[in-house]
This record gives structure tokens, C-alpha cells and sequence, in this order.
């Protein structure tokens, strides 16, 4: 028999020997996510109390960058503009992704075959996506502006307008996008279950009550997803701003990511992007825990 | 007998869409294939034109003869080539690292106990909703005082922290029953045979779905090689393509040949695992 003191020593042993063997197999994973993703959050917060660093050391200027930040026009712009960007992205994308997925439910032929095609632009990187919207948008040769051309004799400057331009970059965001969407939201639509579906029919609810009082309502799980996934994402819009418009013109496609990489390359000030950064990781962590307590209460 | 009809998952006639909504999705499909596919079906067509003969209105839409010199021009007098194959190569390289560092870090989350377990799990999912975007400027000051700028290893190593991964493959192995591996260490296996030889084989497709993830994250990156890569020779296909329209008067016929070529890996991943990509296990398992 054991004593107590033995035992509880060999306890101690088999427990400490069970957290080195956690943390080996956790060491790897560990070790990048605090050298590239934990100290680059607090790298930000130190950043944004300096200024240069690039050409020369960096130096403390204590608030000057968070001033300057609120105050600068461009800055306030480039959040504007994020936001209302994202705002008009992914209500659309939601919208036309949902009603490609409910036809798709409906069809009984070559389901899989237009699953495919409206999957495909999805999985082209969204520069590539972009750059291929120029043949698209084009005052000359682009497709959408010939077929313009053929009905109304006068070509349309998506890029060139300055209200137009902004609204251009999220329909490339809804063509890349609703493959992804559609799929997730068909997949979600496919996996309720029918029992109900036959109850509301029994009681003489049609297509479209069944609509918005079943399926809508038994989707929340994945519109939960979903809306926390598409704002992480389009909040960070950049590539096809840099392609596409590079800020203009005058300044209305300047998103929040464009003025980040500016900062570091234009303007050589990583200080103000380092402050804006870390406001957009804020507003992103805020807007994610608010997503997460409206669908928790609504449930 | 009536009562359990009712609860089948069986399709009742009048539950079938009638002709008229049938029509209207066949119609609604029809139009979104349509706008899915003409902006490939085009930069195919003028990848085989003339730059100039681009301005000629209206278009001839397939040219009579077929022009290579766009092509020529792209591997004659840029680096696609290299683009291409660095991205090919740092997209594997990273999927096969990640691969490994996730597995073994999803095992000890889901199979271990040990001290500091919940507040690992909470900084995880923290992460996930961290906008990668907003790193880059520490990023780019850390990367340098490392000495790796302008390197494949500035590509590589900030790509493998994504926590995504981890949680992902948490859930695939959490799911599996946990008396396979109990009876396993009775038997007197160690922790990384466990994990290697039961729980890895088990989990296939989520590595599967995990590996096509990551490749994908990395295949479409573009900002952080823009930030970090500065040497032609080094770039990737998105940042390198994005170059071509750099200059003065931009070549369409170039940027359409790049873009058209520059869709040809991905397609082939995706035909040859349809399955995958179709069936929505992606996301699933994110969401899960």
C-alpha cells in the first residue's frame, strides 16, 4: 500500500508529466501564434505612441498619432467608407445568395452542374477577381459598358464616378462572393427538417409564409455565421481597392486597409496606421461580440 | 400507420414546387451561370487578340485568327513563370507545416488536460475574429528585425498562425469516440502514437478540407507579399499579375493572357477535389 504523501507525490508526477506532454504537442502552434499574431495586437497599441521607424528609430510621441487620427479627414473617410462598403456588400451578396440557393433547392436537373458554375469565381483570389472586372467595367472595351453602349448609345465610368466607384468595388465582392454563400445557405436550407415543412403545409401556409416563418427563423445558426464571417472579412477590404481605384477618385474608395498600407509605404508615418489598425481590430472584436449577443437573445 | 407517414422525411406530392417556380429558378440559375462565367469566357477571348484591336467597336468577339503574342510576351518578358511557381511552392509548403503544427495542437485541445486549457481555447477564438489586415505594419517591423524580408520565409512562417485551423480540426477530432484511444493507452501506447496512428488516420477528411483551406488562404494573398516581398523574382502570382498594370499604358492583352493562366492552378485543384469544395464541409467545419 501506498501512504498518502506517496501517492499524492506520484499524482503530481503523472499530472505534471500530462501538461509537459500537452504543451509539446502544443509548443509549435504556440509558439508562431504569440510571435505573429498576440504580440503584433500589443506591437499596435506600442506602434501607435511612436513615430517613424522605417528610415529612421522610432520615437515616442505620446497621443500625437490617436489626434491625429480622429482628425484627420482621409482617416474618418477611410472608416466611412469601409462601413458603407460593407454595408452595401453583404446585405447583397446575402440576398442574391439566398435566392440562387432556394432555386437550387427547387431544381431537379443539373443541380450539381450550376452548383459548379456559380461556385467557380469563388475560388479565384479576389485581386484576380477584380483585375478580371476591368474587362468588365472598361469605358472601351469592357462587357458591361459594350452591352450598355448597344442600349442607351452612352458608356457608364463605374471606376471614374465618385459615387459610383465605391458601390463598383462591392458588386466585384457579390459576382466573387455569393458562389460561397449560396452553397453554405443551401447547405443550411437542405439540412432542416421536413417534418415541419409538411406540418405548416397541412395548415395551409404557403410558399412564402413557409419561407419567411420557417426557413428564415431556422436558419439563424448559420446567418450567425455567417454575418460574423462576412464582416471580419469585408471590414479588411483591400485587394481590389489597390487594383481597381487605388483611393480614388477623390478619395472614394479609400478604405480603412488602403490607408494602413499607405502608412507604411506613401507616407511613412506606420504610426497612424498602427493606431488605425488598432482601431479596426477593435471596431471588428466589437462588432463580432455584438453580432454574438443580438443572435443570443434573439434565439 | 397514417400518423407515421406523416413524419417521414419523404417528399409529399404537393410539397414539390410547382411548374411556374421551377421555371423561375431554371431562369434565375440560367442568368447567374451567365454572369458567373462571361468575364472568363472574355478575358479568353482577348487573351488571344490584339491589345489594340481591343478598342474596336463593336467587339469581334472571337477573333478570326488566333494571336499568341500576349503569351509570348507574358513568359518571354515578365516572370509569371516564377510568380507561379513561388506561389505553387510557398502555398505547399505552408499547408504541409500547418498541417502537422494544427493536428498536433487540435489533438492536445480535444484528447489532453492540462493547466491552461480554457484560457488556450478562449485566445483561439479571440484570434479568429483578429483582422489579419491590421497586422501588417507590426508584422512587417518584426519580419525585418528577424532579417527576412524580401524572403520565401516572410511568406511562410506569419501564414502559420491562423487559429482557424486549430479549431477546426478540434472539432473533427472531438468527435470521434473516445474508448478508441482509451483502450489504446491500456494497451500501453504513448500520447504520439495515439495521435499519429489512430486520431490522424481518423480525421482524413478534415485534413483534407484543412489543407484545401489553407492552400486557398495562401494562393489568394495579396497584401502581405505586396508588404513584404519587394524582389521581382520572389513574388507571387496575385501581387505579380497586379504589377503588369503598373506601367504607363497598360497591356489588356498581357493582364488578360496572366489572369486567364493564373485561374488554371485552382481549377485543377478544384476538379480534382470537387467533393470537397462542394459539399460545404468547409464551412461546416468552421462554423462547428
Amino acid at each position: 500500500m501506498l501512504s498518502t504523501t506517496e501517492h499524492r507525490k506520484l499524482r503530481l508526477k503523472a499530472r505534471i508529466r500530462q501538461n509537459l506532454t500537452a504543451y509539446a504537442f502544443l509548443a509549435p502552434a504556440l509558439i508562431f501564434f504569440v510571435l505573429f499574431l498576440a504580440w503584433p495586437v500589443v506591437a499596435l497599441l506600442i506602434q501607435s505612441f511612436q513615430t517613424g521607424g522605417i528610415m529612421s528609430p522610432a520615437k515616442y510621441v505620446g497621443l500625437e498619432n490617436w489626434r491625429q487620427t480622429f482628425t484627420d479627414p482621409l482617416v474618418v473617410k477611410s472608416i466611412r467608407n469601409t462601413v458603407v462598403y460593407s454595408l452595401m456588400a453583404i446585405p447583397a451578396v446575402f440576398i442574391i445568395a439566398m435566392i440562387l440557393a432556394l432555386s437550387l433547392n427547387t431544381v431537379r436537373f443539373g443541380q450539381n452542374t450550376f452548383k459548379t458554375i456559380i461556385y467557380y469565381p469563388t475560388l479565384q483570389p479576389i485581386l484576380l477577381a477584380a483585375l478580371m472586372f476591368t474587362f468588365v467595367l472598361h469605358q472601351d472595351f469592357g462587357i458591361l459598358n459594350i452591352i450598355l453602349r448597344a442600349i442607351t448609345g452612352e458608356p457608364v465610368n463605374f471606376l471614374g464616378n465618385r459615387n459610383l466607384a465605391l458601390p463598383t468595388i462591392a458588386m466585384v465582392e457579390v459576382w466573387k462572393g455569393a458562389g460561397f454563400w449560396t452553397l453554405l445557405f443551401l447547405a443550411g436550407i437542405q439540412s432542416l427538417p421536413r417534418d415541419l415543412y409538411h406540418a405548416a403545409e397541412l395548415d395551409g401556409a404557403g410558399p412564402g409564409r413557409r419561407f419567411f416563418q420557417l426557413t428564415l427563423p431556422l436558419l439563424k445558426p448559420t446567418f450567425f455565421f455567417s454575418f460574423i464571417f462576412a464582416t471580419i472579412v469585408n471590414l479588411q477590404i483591400f485587394d481590389s481597392v489597390f487594383v481597381l481605384t487605388d483611393g480614388g477618385p477623390v478619395n472614394a474608395t479609400v478604405t480603412t486597409t488602403w490607408y494602413i498600407y499607405r502608412s507604411l509605404f506613401t507616407f511613412n508615418e506606420p504610426g497612424y496606421g498602427a493606431t488605425l489598425s488598432f482601431v479596426l481590430v477593435i471596431l471588428v472584436l466589437a462588432l463580432t461580440a455584438v453580432q454574438t449577443i443580438l443572435f443570443r437573445e434573439r434565439r | 400507420m397514417s400518423l407515421r407517414r406523416s413524419f417521414t422525411n419523404r417528399p409529399i406530392a404537393s410539397l414539390q414546387p410547382t411548374g411556374a417556380m421551377m421555371l423561375t429558378a431554371y431562369v434565375v440559375l440560367c442568368f447567374a451561370s451567365i454572369v458567373s462565367l462571361t468575364p472568363f469566357l472574355y478575358i479568353l477571348s482577348t487573351s488571344i487578340k490584339e491589345t489594340n484591336s481591343l478598342f474596336t467597336y463593336p467587339p469581334d468577339w472571337i477573333p478570326a485568327s488566333i494571336y499568341w503574342g500576349n503569351f509570348q510576351k507574358l513568359f518571354g518578358e515578365t516572370n509569371f513563370a516564377r510568380w507561379t511557381l513561388n506561389t505553387l511552392f510557398i502555398g505547399i509548403a505552408i499547408t504541409l507545416l500547418k498541417l502537422i503544427i494544427d493536428a498536433m495542437a487540435a489533438f492536445a485541445l480535444a484528447k489532453l488536460e492540462f493547466f491552461g486549457k480554457n484560457l488556450i481555447s478562449v485566445a483561439l477564438l479571440l484570434a479568429v475574429a483578429v483582422p489579419v489586415a491590421a497586422l501588417v505594419v507590426p508584422l512587417f517591423f518584426i519580419i525585418r528585425s528577424m532579417g527576412l524580408l524580401n524572403s520565401y520565409w516572410a511568406l511562410i512562417l506569419p501564414a502559420l498562425t491562423n487559429p482557424l485551423g486549430i479549431l477546426m480540426l478540434r472539432s473533427f477530432i472531438v468527435s470521434l469516440p473516445a474508448d478508441l484511444d482509451h483502450s489504446a493507452r491500456l494497451d500501453g501506447a504513448s500520447e504520439w502514437q495515439v495521435f499519429s496512428q489512430m486520431t490522424l488516420p481518423l480525421i482524413r477528411p478534415g485534413l483534407v478540407v484543412h489543407a484545401i483551406f489553407t492552400f486557398m488562404l495562401q494562393y489568394t494573398s495579396f497584401l502581405w507579399p505586396l508588404v513584404a516581398i519587394q524582389s521581382d523574382k520572389k513574388q507571387v502570382l496575385t501581387v505579380g499579375i497586379s504589377s503588369l498594370k503598373s506601367n504607363f499604358v497598360v497591356d489588356w492583352g498581357l493582364i488578360s493572357a496572366a489572369s486567364l493562366l493564373a485561374t488554371i492552378p485552382i481549377t485543377l485543384l478544384f476538379l480534382a477535389l470537387q467533393k470537397y469544395f462542394l459539399s460545404q464541409n468547409m464551412s461546416g467545419a468552421i462554423k462547428g
